[in-house]
């Protein structure tokens, strides 16, 4: 399905996804489709935009996803809502799906998640009923230890009422960030070439040797979320990692349980840093390869949709800056393998000649239609791509669905009485990622600063004697860090959120580092427990923050129009 | 009638875009080459966000400005049927603040404006409806949802024959109520 189709949507099930803070841009879509007419079901923690304006809120307990979904299948197989025929010629797996969710009746469902179970029932209905539903998920599924079962849940929801296929119908992943798709479809993986064509499979293998006139390793590489491990526990020097080269990337600030990131950076014999402007990570760097931004180069992004779009320059950069592409080459030269483009141009055809998928995206077809989502496997100007992935059949071995879902797995870090809330990194609108573009703009920087705010229920505020606005203390065993008190009835009480680009308020000194998803290896960024403390002088505290973003602001070198350099 | 900017809140999406928007419109372009914190920022709009609402928060430009029948030395007026503060002759007293009965007036420091003692100036500030620019107000050009809309005598004529129709549709019902009896 495509990003556009959302407003044409009859019923949203829209799942641990926040495109107003994530992605406004896709948020005006839902509140389009609102506007048009459609249903729209929300399964959230918090009271988010969406869920605003959602007919149906299900504010479930944080990490209790697939008991939710679970649940909802339960109904729908129990009220016999099914799509018997979709499920007779087009699935595989059913029965053994079936014995699972059995035990998922709304009532148990309603112990683990907290929603009633009758709220449980009607959005249930409301989603096998609809003529055709679409469910968007984001990060509120993917960051959890348990994610990619609550996705194949939420495929198998879809399966089970036929919602594919057809437009405004199937299942979405809002992906976190912007060309995140991209980065997946060039091969950024450790075990895939541009293409997803799989590292280990003999005929890739020899297609890229051949084209390019070297000989490749058959090994899938290191996942980024293990990279700590490989560095800080290997003992085997051969597989120990020894130099890291990080671009458009600040893990020092991203990644989960920074401290343990921090301590990698310094264990590491070599660290290379290529990115817009000085960031956290960038601390660490042995040498820093300055680069251009969005608007400095020519390129291709991937829409979360599969659709690639070009983007282009619009300002010239600084002589002191080249163009990612550009350093990739000359390092690559430098170390023995000659590497010349002329223009991304060049680049995109060499790539999509090396895969199937996007053989017919020609730089002249995305130009002429705007966007041209994969696949698209001839050059003939009739190739359009492909809107829905699943027409017809699906895109596996045997052309149908297979069902799937899991037993509930809590997650890792459980509220104690040390620690007695929840803990939940989430996004906001304005400061993208991990600030590293929007942190230095001043009229993003004018309507949110350092150190940022945690998110609390009054109630909780109230028990500590804080007040909205306060600086208050964040701290669990693996870390702590100094933030504001955001009292709001929007998130539920024992919970508590912050955003992850703050420098000072920095949660990420909190999160798990070691609790991924078996498959996906995506941390639990949305997680873990944490206290709270009233901080007595505040004045103090003011000036700790004050002074600590001055300091690190002077130590990466930003300075103020007008500044001496 | 004096027209005036109203939010809706199924639409708002809480993304403050108004409030730049309303910034650069009264700063100027040059806010982009001058010192970063060498600026005000003052929106003279404000994004509230409660437990079931989002949505932004500004002047109604009364036809009779409590504000305006506050104000001591008489530095709110109306400018092209916009009420306006004209913060040169304000002296910060806070009476339209208190006056102003939906929030709409705040008070704002005012950089580079030094006085006698060294402290800044401070003055009220509210939407002045983008007076003077000739493009409407900004933030309702640059909300990406739409939420914003300039409501003028049309529309509010509008909304009142809806609801006549509505309280007309109403008393049908009462009286049919009232034959069952
Ligand atoms: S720009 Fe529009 S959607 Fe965004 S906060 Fe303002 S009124 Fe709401």
């Amino acid at each position: 399905m495509g990003v556009h189709e959302i407003e044409d949507a009859k019923l949203i099930f829209n799942f641990g996804y926040n495109g107003a803070d994530s992605h406004p841009i896709v948020q005006r879509r839902i509140v389009r489709a609102k506007q048009k007419g459609a249903t729209i079901i929300c399964a959230d923690p918090r009271v988010t935009e969406a869920a605003r304006i959602a007919d149906v809120h299900l504010q479930l307990k944080g990490g209790t996803n697939i008991a939710l979904v679970n649940a909802m299948c339960n109904v729908i197989y129990n009220e016999g809502l099914v799509d018997q025929h979709f499920i007779d010629t087009m699935s595989v797996d059913y029965d053994a799906f079936v014995e699972i969710i059995k035990k998922y009746t709304p009532e148990y469902a309603e112990t683990i998640c907290k929603v009633p179970a009758e709220l449980i029932r009607k959005a249930a209905r409301m989603y096998a009923k609809a003529p055709s539903a679409m469910i968007l998920y984001g990060m509120g599924v993917c960051q959890f230890g348990q994610a990619v079962d609550v996705v194949k849940a939420l495929g198998s929801l879809a399966l089970m009422t036929g919602n594919y296929g057809k437009p405004a119908s199937g299942i979405g992943p809002v992906r976190g960030q912007n060309n995140v798709q991209g980065a997946c479809d060039m091969g950024a993986l450790p075990n895939n070439y541009p293409g997803y064509q799989n590292v280990t499979n003999p005929d890739v293998q020899a297609k890229f040797e051949k084209a390019w006139g070297v000989k490749l390793s058959n090994k899938v590489g290191v996942p980024l979320t293990h990279v700590p491990q490989r560095v800080l526990e290997e003992k085997d020097p051969a597989k120990k990692l020894h130099a890291y080269y990080i671009f458009g990337e600040d893990p020092a600030q991203s990644d989960p349980d920074v401290a343990e990131i921090r301590e990698t950076l310094e264990k590491l014999d070599f660290v290379i840093v290529q990115d817009i402007f000085m960031n956290k990570t960038a601390e660490f760097a042995d040498v820093i390869l300055p680069s251009t931004s969005w608007n400095e180069h020519d390129g291709v992004y991937s829409c979360c949709d599969r659709g690639f779009q070009r983007i282009r320059k619009v300002v010239e950069p600084p002589s002191t800056v080249k163009t990612d592409w550009e350093i990739i080459c000359e390092i690559s030269t430098a170390m023995g393998y000659k590497m010349k483009y002329k223009n991304t141009e060049e680049i995109w055809n060499e790539l999509i000649d090396l895969c199937p998928n996007f053989a017919g995206a020609t730089y002249e077809k995305i130009e002429k239609y705007g966007c041209i989502q994969w696949p698209c496997r001839s050059k003939d100007m009739n190739d359009k791509g492909t809107v829905f992935l699943h027409n017809g059949k699906f895109a596996t071995a045997d052309g149908k669905g297979k069902f799937y879902t899991a037993e509930w797995r809590p997650p890792q870090e459980l509220e104690n009485e040390e620690y007695p809330l929840s803990f939940s990194t989430v996004r906001e609108v304005g400061h993208y990622s991990v600030r590293t573009m929007t942190g230095n703009c001043r009229m993003l920087r004018n309507l949110e600063d350092e150190p940022g705010w945690i998110q609390m229920n009054p109630a909780d505020c109230e028990k500590l004697h804080i007040k909205h606005g306060d600086l208050v203390k964040v701290m669990n065993k693996r870390g702590w860090c100094i933030t504001r008190c955001n009292a709001t009835e929007r998130v539920a009480k024992g919970a508590t959120y912050m955003t992850y680009q703050w420098w000072i308020g920095c949660c990420n000194e909190l999160t798990i580092g070691s609790n991924l998803d078996p498959v996906s290896n995506t941390p639990e960024y949305k997680y873990c427990n944490c206290r709270v403390e009233k901080i007595d002088d505040q004045a103090a505290a003011w000036d700790y923050v004050n002074n600590e973003y001055k300091d690190l602001r002077s130590r990466m070198g930003i300075k103020m129009i007008g500044e001496e350099a | 009638m004096r027209k005036f900017v109203k939010g809706n809140p199924d639409l708002c999406i809480g993304c403050r875009t108004c409030m730049i928007g309303c910034v650069v419109e009264h700063e100027g372009r040059r806010i982009f080459e001058i010192d970063p914190d060498g600026y005000d920022f003052n929106p003279r709009l404000h994004m509230v966000k409660t437990a079931k609402i989002s949505v932004p928060v500004q002047c109604k430009h009364c036809e009779n400005p409590a504000c305006m029948a506050a104000c001591p030395v008489n530095c709110i007026k109306v400018i092209n049927d916009a009420v306006v503060i004209d913060t040169d002759s304000c002296i910060g007293c806070k009476s339209c603040v208190q006056a102003c009965p939906f929030g709409a007036i705040d008070m704002v420091s005012k950089i580079g404006t030094q006085q006698a003692d060294g402290s800044m100036r401070v003055v009220a500030n509210k939407c002045d409806l983008c007076v003077g620019t000739g493009n409407g107000p900004a933030c309702v050009r640059v909300c990406p949802t739409s939420a914003l809309t300039l409501v003028d005598e049309e529309k509010l004529k509008e909304v009142v024959c809806d609801k006549r129709v509505a309280t007309a549709n109403a008393a049908k019902v009462f009286a049919d109520a009232k034959e069952v009896e």
